[in-house]
C-alpha cells in the first residue's frame, strides 16, 4: 500500500503535468494569397464606420452606406524618362463588404494620383505596408464611395527607392500612371475583382499635374476615362516657374529645387547652372527620399536670388524661349496638349495659397481656346462645398484637399450612377 | 450568457487572497477559508505548513480533492456602447498531497496544487477590446521535508515547480473605432522555494510561521498582432508574478474537539509593477506599438488577509467553519477588465466524515464575496475606464470542494 500510494502520486503528477504540455501552439496569422500583389489593409466595413463616426468624419445616424478598404501593394514596371524599365509599385483599394448588385455591376476605376512627397515613408504602399491602416484620399474615394481607388507611388519611392523622382516630369509622370491602370486592373482580373471598365482619373497638386499627363496619355492610347477631375495642379509649368522665381522668398524651396534637381538630371545639365552651391551639392542627398519636406527646407535658403543662379532667374522669369530650362517646362506643361476630348473639371480652391487658383481657370482658358479641349471647365471647391457663387470662404491648399475629394467622388458617383446605374 | 464548463488542472482566478492568488487547495483549507496553517491533520500539511508534518503520526498519509470553481459574470456599468458583462466560468481544478511516514526526525512530502491563476473573459465590444480573454494557468509541484527539532519545534521546506501556461487575447475589431487585436499563447517551468516554521507551547496551541517565496512567471510563447485583418506574429514573452506569501497563525484547541485559528497572510503584490510583453522582433506599426509594445503600469500593493477558522470534530463527523477578510492589490489607478478585482469577505463551511478508520471523505463550499468597484472618471490609466468611470457589479466565486483522505 505504502508503495502504491507513493507511485499514485507520481503518476498522477506526471499525467498532470504532461497533460499541461507546452502552451498550444499559436496559428499563424491567416494570410489572404494574392497573385502579383499583398495584403497591406484590411478593414471591414463596420470598423471603417465605427472609426468615421469617432473621427467626426461622419455622424453616428450616416445613412449612406460605408465599405470596408482592402488595400493590395502591387508591383509592377513602368519606363523612366531616359527609356528606361524599372520596378515600381502602386497600391490599389477595393471596396469590401458591398451588396452584391455592386458586385455584379462591377467596380469603377478612380486613379488618385498623389501630391508632392519627399520621404519615402509618404508613399501611399509604405504608409500601407507601414500601419496596415487606412490613409489619404482613398478613404473618401474607396470606403465612401464604393470605388476601387489606384495610386502609384511614382518612380522614386517604393520599390524603386533610390531612382531620383522625375518630379513634374510629363511622360515618366503618365507611364507611371497609365501602367499601374494596366497593371492593377491585371490584377483584378487574376484576384476576382470585379471592374466594370469604367475609368476616372483625379489627383491632387502634384497629382493633379500626373493625372492631367496621364489623361492625355489615356486618350492617346484610346483608353477611354469617363471623367476627369485633376485638382490644384501645376498644369502649366513655365507659368509657375516664372511666377515662383520671380518673387524675392521662396516660401517652399523645396518644391523649385527639386523641379530643377530633376530637371537637370533628366536633361543632363549639371544642377548648379539652376541651384547655387552650397545647395546644388546637398540636393542629392536632400531629395534621397529619407526627409520629409521640413526637414529639407530647413536646409535650403528662402532667398530666390541665394538659391537660384542669376541665369536660372532671368531665364525663367522672362520666359527665354531659348533658355532650356523655360523650353524644357513648356514642354512637359500638360496645359499645352492639343484636342482633349475626355470631359474634365479642373478642381481647386480659390484660396490656394501654394498653387495660384488662376493656374486652374488659365488652363482651363487655354486648353479650351488655344488647344481644342472639349469640355473643360473649373470647380471652385468652396463654391461647391457651400452652393453660394458669392461665398467668401478661403481655404489654402493643404486644406483643400479633403473637401475637394469630396467634391470629385460626388462628381464620380453620380456620372458612375448615371451610367453604371449605382 | 454563455456558460462554460473548463475542465483544466491548472485554472483557477481572482480568488480569496485577492487578485489571481489561490490559497485554499483542499477540503480543510477550503472549509476554514486557508485559516489552516497552524492546525493541519491531513496530507495538505505538506502544503499549508510543511513543518507541521513533523508532528504528525507515524502513518503515510494521502488527500486528493476536486474543487468547482463557479464565478458569475462581471458586470460593467456604464451607458452604451461601452456597458458590458463577463463570461460566466466554471473550472474543475483537482489537487493531490501527499506525506511520508517519518524517517527519523525526518520527513517528506509532495503537493500538487494550483496556487493560483485567472480566467476572464468578455465578449463585450469594449471590454473585449481590453481583455477577449485573460488566463493563466498555474500547477505547481512542492516537495516539502520537515525536520522536529524537538516536541516543541519543527521545521520544514520545500521545492516549489510551477508550470505555467497563459493564454492573452483583445479584440477591438467588433464594434469599437480600435481595429486592433492580440492573441498570445505562451507557457513556462518557473521555481521558488517555501520554509515553515511550527512551534508548539503547549499540546493544545500551535503557532506557525510559513513563507511561499515570490516565482516571476516568464510565460514565453508567440503572439500575433493585428491591425484589422492584417497580422504578423511575433516571438513574444510576458511576465507576471506569483508573489510571495507570509503566513502567520495561531490556534487553540480545547478539550481536542474545538479549534479555532487566527491567521495573517501578507500577500507580496507589489513586485507587480507592470505587465509588459516583449516582441523578439520590432513592432514597426505605430498603432500596434502604442497598443501593444507599451509597458501598461500596474503598481499592485502589498495586501494583508485576516482569517478565522473553527473546527469541531464530533464522533465521525468533523465540522469546519470559515471566514476571511481578503485586500484586493489593484489600486483605482490600474484596475481594468481582465481583473476587475476588489476587496472580499469570504464565507465558508465543509465537513469531513470518518468511513472507516483509514478513510474519510468530505466536502467543503467557499463563497467570495466581492465589493462592487465604483471608481469616478478620471482615475484609471485605463481609456475607457478614465472616460466613463468604473462601475462594476457582480464577480466573486463560489467553490465547491470533495475529497478525501487516505493513511496507512
Amino acid at each position: 500500500m505504502k508503495i502504491r500510494f507513493a507511485y499514485l502520486f507520481i503518476v498522477v503528477s506526471a499525467f498532470v503535468l504532461m497533460g499541461c504540455g507546452g502552451a498550444d501552439s499559436l496559428d499563424q496569422p491567416p494570410k489572404e494569397e494574392v497573385t502579383g500583389g499583398e495584403v497591406a489593409v484590411d478593414f471591414s466595413a463596420e470598423t471603417m464606420r465605427n472609426i468615421l463616426i469617432s473621427e467626426g468624419a461622419i455622424p453616428a445616424d450616416y445613412n449612406n452606406s460605408i465599405f470596408g478598404y482592402k488595400a493590395y501593394k502591387i508591383p509592377y514596371e513602368t519606363t523612366d524618362e531616359e527609356g528606361n524599365r524599372v520596378k515600381v509599385s502602386g497600391l490599389m483599394v477595393v471596396p469590401t463588404g458591398v451588396p452584391e448588385t455592386m458586385k455584379q455591376a462591377g467596380f469603377s476605376l478612380v486613379s488618385d494620383s498623389h501630391g508632392t512627397i519627399f520621404a519615402n515613408a509618404e508613399a501611399p504602399t509604405v504608409i500601407a505596408e507601414t500601419t496596415n491602416s487606412p490613409d489619404g484620399a482613398p478613404i473618401i474615394l474607396t470606403a465612401l464611395g464604393g470605388f476601387v481607388t489606384l495610386q502609384a507611388d511614382y518612380i522614386g519611392f517604393g520599390d524603386s527607392l533610390g531612382h531620383y523622382h522625375p518630379y513634374l516630369l510629363k511622360s515618366s509622370s503618365a507611364a507611371t500612371t497609365v501602367d499601374f491602370i494596366n497593371a492593377a486592373r491585371e490584377f483584378a482580373e487574376n484576384n476576382g475583382i470585379p471592374l466594370n471598365g469604367q475609368l476616372f482619373v483625379t489627383g491632387y497638386s502634384e497629382g493633379g499635374y500626373v493625372a492631367m499627363a496621364a489623361l492625355e496619355a489615356l486618350e492617346e492610347a484610346g483608353d477611354p476615362v469617363a471623367f476627369a477631375a485633376p485638382m490644384a495642379g501645376p498644369y502649366m509649368l513655365d507659368r509657375m516657374g516664372q511666377a515662383v522665381l520671380a518673387a524675392d522668398t521662396l516660401p517652399v524651396p523645396s518644391f523649385i529645387a527639386n523641379v530643377a534637381y530633376a530637371y537637370a538630371l533628366r536633361y543632363g545639365v549639371t544642377v548648379d547652372t539652376l541651384v547655387k552651391e552650397p545647395y546644388a551639392s546637398a540636393l542629392p542627398v536632400l531629395f534621397d527620399g529619407s526627409k520629409a519636406r521640413p526637414e529639407i527646407d530647413a536646409q535650403l535658403t528662402h532667398v530666390t536670388a541665394d538659391l537660384f543662379t542669376a541665369g536660372a532667374i532671368s531665364g525663367l522669369t522672362t520666359l527665354d524661349s531659348n533658355y532650356w530650362f523655360t523650353q524644357t517646362l513648356q514642354l512637359n506643361s500638360t496645359a499645352y496638349y492639343p484636342g482633349l476630348q475626355t470631359t474634365t473639371r479642373l478642381v481647386q480652391c480659390i484660396g490656394d495659397d501654394v498653387i495660384p487658383f488662376v493656374m486652374s481657370t488659365g488652363t482651363a482658358t487655354v486648353m479650351r481656346d488655344n488647344f481644342g479641349a472639349a469640355d473643360i471647365d473649373v470647380i471652385p471647391v468652396e463654391v461647391a462645398i457651400t452652393g453660394d457663387l458669392n461665398t467668401s470662404l478661403r481655404l489654402g491648399h493643404a486644406e483643400c484637399a479633403t473637401p475637394a475629394y469630396g467634391v470629385v467622388s460626388k462628381i464620380f458617383s453620380d456620372v458612375r450612377r448615371a451610367t453604371i446605374g449605382y | 450568457m454563455k456558460k462554460t464548463l473548463l475542465v483544466s488542472a491548472a485554472a483557477a482566478t481572482a480568488l480569496t487572497a485577492g487578485a489571481y492568488k489561490l490559497p485554499e487547495q483542499s477540503v480543510n483549507s477550503m472549509a476554514l477559508s486557508a485559516a489552516y496553517v497552524a492546525h493541519t491533520t491531513q496530507a495538505d500539511t505538506a502544503y499549508f505548513n510543511p513543518a507541521n508534518m513533523a508532528f504528525m503520526g507515524e502513518k503515510h498519509y494521502f488527500d486528493g480533492a476536486v474543487t468547482l470553481i463557479h464565478l458569475p459574470s462581471n458586470e460593467f456599468v456604464s451607458i452604451p456602447p461601452y456597458a458590458g458583462a463577463s463570461e460566466t466560468e466554471n473550472i474543475v481544478v483537482p489537487t493531490m498531497h501527499y506525506v511520508s511516514a517519518p524517517t527519523g526526525d525526518f520527513r517528506w512530502g509532495v503537493s500538487l496544487v494550483v496556487p493560483g491563476g485567472l480566467t476572464k473573459r468578455w465578449n463585450t465590444p469594449y471590454q473585449k477590446l481590453y481583455a477577449e480573454e485573460f488566463t493563466l494557468e498555474n500547477i505547481e509541484l512542492n516537495p516539502v521535508f520537515s525536520y522536529k527539532i524537538n516536541e516543541q519545534l519543527a521545521i520544514g521546506g520545500g521545492l516549489r515547480m510551477v508550470y505555467s501556461k497563459g493564454v492573452v487575447k483583445s479584440d477591438g475589431r467588433g464594434g469599437t473605432p480600435y481595429p486592433i487585436a492580440r492573441e498570445m499563447k505562451g507557457d513556462t517551468i518557473e521555481f521558488g522555494y517555501n520554509l515553515a516554521l511550527a512551534y508548539r507551547p503547549a499540546e493544545d496551541v500551535n503557532m506557525a510561521v510559513t513563507y511561499r517565496s515570490n516565482i516571476d512567471l516568464k510565460e514565453e510563447g508567440t503572439a500575433n498582432l493585428y491591425l484589422g485583418n492584417v497580422g504578423s506574429q511575433y516571438d513574444a514573452t510576458v511576465t507576471v508574478p506569483l508573489p510571495a506569501a507570509l503566513n502567520i497563525a495561531v490556534s487553540k484547541t480545547w478539550n481536542k474537539t474545538f479549534t479555532l485559528e487566527l491567521g495573517y497572510e501578507r500577500t507580496f503584490w507589489s513586485t507587480y509593477k507592470q505587465l509588459d510583453f516583449q516582441y523578439a522582433q520590432p513592432v514597426t506599426n505605430p498603432v500596434l506599438k502604442q497598443a501593444f509594445d507599451t509597458p501598461i503600469p500596474k503598481n499592485w500593493k502589498d495586501t494583508n488577509t485576516y482569517k478565522i477558522g473553527a473546527t469541531m470534530v464530533m464522533d465521525k463527523i468533523t465540522v469546519m467553519m470559515g471566514f476571511a477578510i481578503d485586500e484586493t492589490p489593484i489600486p483605482d489607478e490600474t484596475l481594468s477588465f481582465e481583473l476587475p478585482d476588489s476587496d472580499a469577505k469570504v464565507f465558508s463551511m465543509g465537513f469531513r466524515y470518518q468511513q472507516t478508520e483509514n478513510l474519510s471523505w468530505g466536502a467543503a463550499f467557499l463563497y467570495d464575496s466581492k465589493e462592487p468597484i465604483s471608481i469616478p472618471p478620471g482615475v484609471s490609466d485605463n481609456a475607457l475606464l478614465k472616460l466613463t468611470g468604473a462601475s462594476f457589479n457582480g464577480g466573486g466565486a463560489y467553490l465547491t470542494t470533495i475529497g478525501l483522505s487516505y493513511e496507512y
